[in-house]
């Protein structure tokens, strides 16, 4: 599907498939469309082009209210008017459901986002956590085939936010509902969702299990976006033995399936946790290997930090778990050092 | 900043000192208010020692019940003076003035004559009901048009928000008798609104619009829909659009949506606007006398021509705060009942 507003084009002709009671993230930074993309499924937004299946059922012309997807918004949006009993019985008054059926639903649910008690406050009287508990509990309380999740997390200080992703991961588990996520915190996404899709632009970058996507970004986008990454330009000598070799005639090997037989000048990148720096002569080294120059070396406790120079002039970044290894000085020549399976190409 | 943290540590509870600043305050201002209902003093002394007796009785019991917030009650003596000069005071006087008893000619002396009430209600028992009809029929159409002309705004605006506030304030800058006087043209005999009426069969064949209560209404109306309006476009500007989408999404269609979440959250507005609306309304006076004739006149005219043409004073009185009386006895409940207080909370 495609929307544009007016000439700009917010979602560029993007296709996803979401798996049934999976948590499904939208990631990606604020303008790549991935709000848009969630308020068209909503119903909030029309596509310009393009279809929308909830289900099996083509929705793209129908409106929200006859939509079975419920929307947790940004800004919760709570009714200030009702109290918190009321806004979670919202969508069940406006459905043909008894109201000893809403009591019980409801208690249910309050129980489940453990605001048990809190019924005749109102929306005004809760914490922005709790807040974001009765937005939760007003959408899921109607069993949607779908729960959209805009930035939930948003205005929440950092040690609530990771609680509530546990708590939501936790929610999600229980009831079964496919969740689907938009946010532009990466490590929120990777926490909690099976799959994440990483959006730039108006289109998917790449889509797979946060293992995936961090091991095998397959675009210079997604290297940098999630995590940090060392991106090195390479010739390509033989794809299937998965050998490239640098500007400098240093040869590197790669997992021949990162390379999928691509030819020519690429890029091949390194996570730089997965960098070993080590002394010429020094056993068991991996087999790729760079003679590089310390340039910088900060402590910061779990771990140190290096800038290194290639030969090339390149700089690379690697990151050293404090286990008591040597901690190398800035002026040092050392070998920067890693397997041949961390290395993945970038193809975009 | 010592003074300060002493008296934000006091209690809640009274002192000795400050019960007895506060007998002293309140004997002070009701000394004050007597003097000016009967009093022996004469000329200017007449007005100024009582304002000041009131205003030093007033500023000591408020500073006696809560002496921690002196600061702010001292802030409140200028806005007090006012109202005090101009609206306690003529109240009082209006008050004292519906009891007395005489005629312009032989002067009138204070005899709590409450005959003026009496006869205030049975001579003009019509136009005190025609008053709170045009006032209410005015009121609600207002309404009618003033929500949908807000709700417009608000939500549609986009970029002309502002012109079309402006657009909704213009009548404004022509004043309130030229505006009047205008209706009469539209509402001429020979005009193009009684000839589409008359066409329609709306109006007879040789009816007219003007000098009936529906040209003194539609006066009223279009005097005072400015005034629904605006309140009704601060209320509904201030709703947060996700609410009505979230209601979108909780199943609820365009028009639920607006029953369940817009309309319960632009009901302050409403009630501020039919108050301003409503009350001047009921005591207007302009309209039914351009508009209208007598058959059409409103209690504002007899208390009008009470005071300025027949001179008197007392009945004038009488009527007037029985008028005051009528509108607060309706709107009271009205507030109450829209529960206008819990949606502030």
């Amino acid at each position: 599907m495609t929307k544009r507003f007016s000439d700009i084009v917010a979602v560029d002709d993007l296709t996803l498939d979401i798996e049934e009671h999976r948590f499904f993230a939208l990631l990606g930074p604020s303008g790549c469309g991935k709000t848009t993309t969630l308020r068209m499924i909503g119903g909030f937004e029309e596509p310009t082009t393009g279809t929308i299946r909830l289900d099996g059922q083509d929705v793209t012309g129908l409106k929200p209210y006859r939509r079975l997807a419920n929307t947790v918004f940004q800004s919760y949006a709570l009714f200030p008017h009702l109290s918190i009993y009321e806004n979670v019985a919202f969508g069940l008054r406006r459905t043909k459901v008894s109201d000893s059926e809403i009591k019980t639903r409801v208690g249910e649910m309050l129980d489940l986002v453990q605001l048990a008690g809190l019924e005749k406050r109102r929306s005004g009287q809760l914490s922005g956590g709790q807040q974001q508990r009765v937005a939760l509990a007003r959408a899921l309380i109607n069993h949607p085939k779908v729960l959209l999740l805009d930035e939930p997390l948003g205005a929440l200080d950092l040690k609530l936010r990771k609680e509530m992703q546990i708590e939501l991961k936790r929610i999600q588990t229980e009831v079964g509902i496919t969740f689907v996520h938009v946010t532009h915190d990466q490590e929120e996404a990777m926490t909690m969702a099976d799959t994440i899709a990483v959006m730039n632009e108006g289109r998917i970058e790449q889509l797979g299990s946060p293992t995936e996507i961090y091991e095998r970004p397959r675009s210079r986008f997604v290297a940098n976006f999630l995590g940090a990454s060392n991106l090195m330009s390479v010739r390509v000598i033989d794809a299937e033995a998965g050998r490239v070799k640098m500007a400098d005639g240093v040869e590197l090997g790669v997992d021949p399936d990162a390379l999928e037989a691509s030819e020519g000048e690429i890029l091949v990148g390194i996570r730089p946790e997965k960098i070993r720096l080590a002394m010429p002569g020094d056993s068991d080294l991996p087999r790729n290997s760079l003679e590089v120059v310390v340039t910088d070396a900060s402590f910061i406790g779990v771990a140190t930090q290096y800038l290194v120079r290639t030969s090339t002039g390149a700089e690379l970044s690697a990151v050293a778990q404090n286990v008591g290894a040597h901690r190398y000085s800035p002026g040092d020549h050392v070998l920067a050092t890693w397997e041949p399976g961390h290395t993945f190409a970038v193809h975009g | 900043m010592a003074d300060v943290g002493h008296a934000v540590a006091q209690t809640r509870r009274m002192t000795a000192r400050q019960w007895g600043l506060l007998i002293v305050g309140v004997v002070i201002t009701v000394l004050g208010v007597t003097m000016i209902t009967g009093s022996a003093l004469s000329g200017l002394a007449r007005l100024v020692i009582p304002i000041v007796l009131i205003g030093t009785g007033m500023a000591i019991t408020v500073a006696a019940i809560r002496s921690r917030t002196r600061v702010a009650y001292w802030l409140l003596i200028p806005g007090g003076l006012w109202l005090i000069i101009f609206y306690v005071i003529p109240m009082t006087q209006l008050a004292r003035t519906s009891l007395e008893e005489g005629t312009f000619q032989t002067g009138f002396e204070f005899a709590w004559r409450w005959d003026n009430f009496a006869e205030a209600f049975t001579t003009f028992g019509g136009q005190f009901f025609r008053s709170l009809l045009y006032g209410g029929v005015a009121t609600i159409i207002a309404i009618a048009i003033g929500y949908p002309l807000a709700y417009f705004i608000a939500f549609r605006g986009g970029r002309y928000k502002n012109l079309l506030l402006v657009m909704v304030l213009m009548p404004f800058l022509v004043p309130f008798l030229l505006r009047t006087l205008a209706w009469k043209v539209i509402l001429a005999d020979d005009g193009f609104v009684v000839g589409v009426f008359q066409t329609l069969g709306l109006v007879e064949e040789n009816g007219r619009l003007l000098a009936t209560g529906i040209a003194v209404v539609a006066g009223i109306t279009y005097n005072f829909l400015a005034f629904m309006t605006l309140p009704i476009y601060v209320s509904l500007e201030k709703i947060d659009h996700s609410l009505v989408e979230a209601a979108n999404d909780l199943y609820a269609s365009p028009m639920v949506a607006f029953r369940k979440v817009t309309w319960p959250l632009s009901r302050p507005g409403v009630v501020a606007g039919t108050l301003l609306t409503l009350i001047p309304a009921a005591g207007d006076y302009v309209n039914a006398q351009l508009l209208g004739t007598p058959q059409q006149f409103m209690i504002g005219n007899v208390i009008q021509s009470r005071f300025l043409v027949v001179l008197d004073y007392p009945v004038a009185s009488a009527l007037s705060l029985t008028l005051m009386v009528a509108v607060l006895l309706i709107i009271i409940p009205y507030v109450r009942a829209t529960g206008t207080e819990e949606l502030v909370a």
